[in-house]
């Protein structure tokens, strides 16, 4: 009998499409990592309002807490820089050919503005 | 001549419920091909070992599989090129895989099928060839070149999780006839793939850029394509 088509998450993974693939990827997971977020700070409000919870109180103290912050802010950065990456290609298909300078041109702009993030955050947070 | 550490995926639908690896050592020079080492393999080692190949040349495009984790075609893969002595040679991914190498190429080609990859032009035929001016050509020059070896629709990831999505393969060889200007089935062409199953399910990937042995400019075929779709206009 033929072996089952069927592609699980880590054979996937496995394949080397290389930096554009690993973009995608991120970008997913991103995206996952955002409604986890939006879905957590709803609840935590919820909670705490209107039942003075302290589950509520101890899902602010995740969030709000700098370590998690660095991270989500990454992953927002990331999601939308790449993503209007992907829109300025698909709109306009003929620079789809400059894919590979078109990641480079995103690091160039993720980086500076993460940098900046990372000072901001670390000096409200460590108090430097 | 360089030592060579060749592990392949083995499958044997009678003997095996499920595919181990077997590993071979052998004995190359940079310049030769992985097929070479399978041929190698099938001669004097295991001749129950199963692949695809014809041309051995990179224009049948019958070797197409995965080799170190990325899809290429063993013919046109030197040892050298891979710059390691551990080569893994794997199926493709995303289609049923028959015996070894071999993968039930059946859905791969229904797709291709779909999108009517032949001259369509009901118009009576000129005295002589049909025209075309050097530019019209050009428009659709990259897409020509496909050899149908699968390497891009089993390199992404929508086909993967959904082989009902009609594939890069079977969309660049509707780009072929949809941009050519003697052609008259475009409009067709394009309500096949505009589609659920159709061009938007890519996710520009470049997955089948990237594999494709003949350097087509896939994702960029495919963005043709959409905007064609959304706009109505082949300009």
């Amino acid at each position: 009998m033929a072996l089952n088509r069927k592609v699980g998450f880590f054979k996937g993974l496995k394949y080397k499409g290389g930096g554009p693939m690993w973009a995608w990827i991120l970008h997913r997971l991103s995206g996952l990592a955002m409604v986890f977020f939006v879905g957590s700070h709803i609840i935590a409000g919820f909670l705490t309002q209107q039942f003075g919870s302290d589950v509520g109180i101890a899902i602010n103290i995740v969030y709000e807490n700098w370590i998690f912050q660095l991270v989500l802010f990454f992953l927002v950065i990331f999601h939308a820089v790449n993503g209007l990456r992907v829109t300025l290609l698909d709109l306009w298909p003929a620079l789809l050919e400059y894919q590979r300078e078109s990641i480079w041109l995103e690091w160039l702009v993720i980086i500076p503005l993460y940098v900046l993030i990372l000072f901001t955050v670390l000096k409200s947070a460590l108090g430097l | 001549m360089q030592k060579i550490t060749l592990k392949l995926f083995r499958y044997n639908p009678e003997t095996d419920t499920k595919p181990h690896y077997d590993t071979f050592e052998l004995e190359a020079e940079p310049t030769d091909r992985v097929l070479d080492l399978m041929e190698k393999v099938k001669g004097y080692h295991d001749g129950s070992l199963s692949f695809r190949r014809s041309c051995a040349h990179g224009v049948c495009g019958s070797c197409a599989m995965r080799i170190n984790g990325q899809n290429m075609l063993a013919c046109k893969t030197l040892v050298q090129d891979l710059k390691t002595s551990r080569i893994t040679v794997e199926p493709i991914l995303g289609l049923s895989v028959l015996k070894d190498m071999i993968v039930d190429m059946d859905p791969f080609f229904d797709s291709y099928k779909k999108v009517m990859p032949f001259f369509v032009n009901d118009e009576p035929k000129p005295a002589q060839e049909r025209h075309q001016s050097i530019e019209d050509r050009e428009r659709f020059d990259d897409t020509t070149k496909c050899i149908l070896c699968g390497a891009c629709t089993t390199s992404c990831p929508s086909f993967w999780s959904n082989d009902e999505y009609i594939g890069p393969a079977a969309i660049v060889n509707a780009h072929r006839f949809i941009f050519d200007s003697r052609d008259k089935g475009a409009a067709e062409r394009l309500q096949i793939l505009n589609d659920q199953f159709g061009v938007y399910r890519c996710r520009t990937i470049f997955n089948c850029t990237v594999a494709c042995p003949r350097e087509i400019q896939i994702t960029q075929a495919i963005g043709e394509v959409k905007k064609a779709i959304a706009t109505g206009s082949l300009d």
